[in-house]
């Protein structure tokens, strides 16, 4: 029997410049950091990070007032992105009849925490008795994937996936084979995170892994791969994409973006935090396996690179111990230096990175990129400025998460 | 404030309804009230009068119903 094969049709995501997709992409291409300081109003000790946060989105013109009432934070960011993917696919966004081959895959790594984090604020700092009714269905880790099958009236499964920073890749990957296996013909997949909760940040700070900065160098404050590099930035946004079965798409005459050929996903087992190079070289081979694709096919690697000191040598270690020879030849560049670490959203939003780099045949750089690492060289860095690569053929984008849990996505250009 | 005049400002504020439309035989479904939302128009009223509604009470289907119900929270 022919194997299914599954196609990116739709893109959106709310971004922290404020435009849509494309503007978001050229904007990294420009090596354009959307990265700045951030102070809270706490009293008496505000939060003061370099941060990156989506200050422009119009959450009651995008989703009407009543809506937005009714959702936390990373639900509106959800919802958001899902509009404009949705709308990018071509599918009218007020259809909410019934459809039962369509679905949704969400990926979120602190779901509603900011409206459990109001409700604590309430009781005990406020002493209040009580909290509004509405908090159970804020704060739930799936409300952002219900709201947009309500949206869009999407009755296939409804999947909330929490795998921290790989959230929203697993949720694609998962997504991605439920159309090949021939449960779904359409799944709007992605994810969203809003992790400015002051005790989230305070949680992250304890953890060491927050890079520094303050007003004036916030916006250089991730390098990933330098050897001069301090950490991550924690980011608000979300970001998702509408995959769609390929003949399916070309009956209805789509715009392909590029195809998602392969998926792998594994698991380190080993720690919780210090990733380990073998099983992200597990979900390396395990999707360019999947996808069908050789070594010399890929052009571009959109790195997870988070910017901290073990994450980035251990992810260059498993590329360059799956491609070989071929690694120095690999295009690779660490977004994050300048949309910041989105958590569960960053998966997607990568992703979104890497179609587009295939469809424009453009790679975006690792911004602030100076003097790359001993420890992580061994791979052909895109610093500083966008590299254009003629004839992208194919394109990883890797999601390494805490807990150990990696996803690899393989897209080809279509 | 008057009961009424509470439910009109709280559905102008989240629904964009017109006080006009909220009178006393006004459905709440028809002005996009659902039992999420009754849930919070109750608490609104709860927390207004300092004291909860009891457990048991019917579930109101119009504007003039739900302020039946409050309105006993307060003893009128």
């Amino acid at each position: 029997m022919k194997r299914r094969r599954v196609v990116v049709t739709g893109i959106g995501l709310v971004s922290p410049f404020g435009g849509d997709a494309l503007d978001f992409f050229g904007r990294l291409l420009a090596a354009e950091s959307a990265v700045r300081f951030f102070e809270s109003p706490d009293v008496p000790r505000p939060l003061a990070i370099p941060a990156v946060r989506c200050d422009g989105f119009d959450v009651d013109g995008v989703l009407g007032r009543a809506l937005a009432g009714t959702m936390d934070r990373f639900s509106q960011l959800g919802a958001g992105a899902a509009l404009a993917a949705w709308r990018d696919a071509g599918f009218a966004t007020d259809d909410r009849s019934e459809k039962t081959d369509c679905g949704v895959a969400w990926g979120t790594a602190l779901g509603g925490t900011l409206a459990y984090e109001r409700g604590y604020r309430e009781l005990w700092l406020n002493h209040r008795p009580r909290i509004s009714p509405l908090s159970v269905v804020l704060g739930m880790n799936n409300a952002a994937a219900a709201h947009i099958a309500i949206l869009f009236g999407l009755a296939n499964a409804c999947l909330s996936y929490t795998v921290a920073c790989a959230s929203s890749a697993v949720a694609i990957g998962e997504a991605f084979r439920r159309i090949r296996a021939g449960e779904a013909t359409v799944m709007l997949a992605g994810g969203s995170d809003a992790p400015h909760a002051y005790g989230v940040v305070r949680a992250w700070e304890a953890l060491r892994v927050l890079a520094p900065g303050d007003a004036d160098n916030a916006p250089r404050a991730c390098r990933p791969f330098d050897s001069g590099r301090s950490g991550l930035v924690l980011g608000e946004g979300g970001g998702a994409i509408v995959l769609e079965e390929r003949d399916h798409a070309l009956a209805r005459g789509a715009t392909i973006h590029a195809e998602l050929a392969g998926y792998g996903s594994t698991c380190d087992h080993t720690h919780l935090v210090r990733p380990e190079m073998r099983g992200q070289l597990r979900a390396i081979a395990q999707a360019m396996q999947d996808a069908g694709l050789a070594r010399d096919e890929v052009d571009y690697i959109n790195a997870h690179g988070t910017a901290t000191r073990e994450g980035d040598p251990t992810e260059i270690a498993a590329i360059r111990e799956y491609f070989g020879g071929r690694a120095r030849h690999i295009a690779v560049s660490g977004t994050k230096s300048m949309h910041g670490h989105l958590l569960g959203a960053a998966g997607v939003v990568e992703a979104i990175v890497t179609v587009l780099a295939l469809r424009r045949g453009v790679v975006p750089p690792t911004a602030w990129l100076e003097n790359v690492d001993p420890d992580c060289s061994g791979v052909r860095h895109v610093a500083g400025s966008a590299e254009r690569v003629p004839a992208l053929r194919a394109a990883l984008s890797n999601s390494f998460a805490f807990g150990g849990s990696n996803a690899v996505l393989a897209f080809r250009t279509h | 404030m008057e009961s009424l005049a509470i439910v009109r400002e709280f559905l102008r504020e989240r629904l964009s309804v017109p006080s006009e439309r909220v009178h006393l035989s006004a459905a709440l479904a028809d002005l996009g009230v659902d039992s999420l939302m009754l849930l919070e128009l109750m608490f609104e009223f709860e927390e207004r009068h300092g004291s909860p509604l009891p457990r048991d009470i019917k579930t109101p289907k119009t504007v003039g119903e739900l302020i039946e119900v409050v309105d006993g929270l307060s003893g009128r």
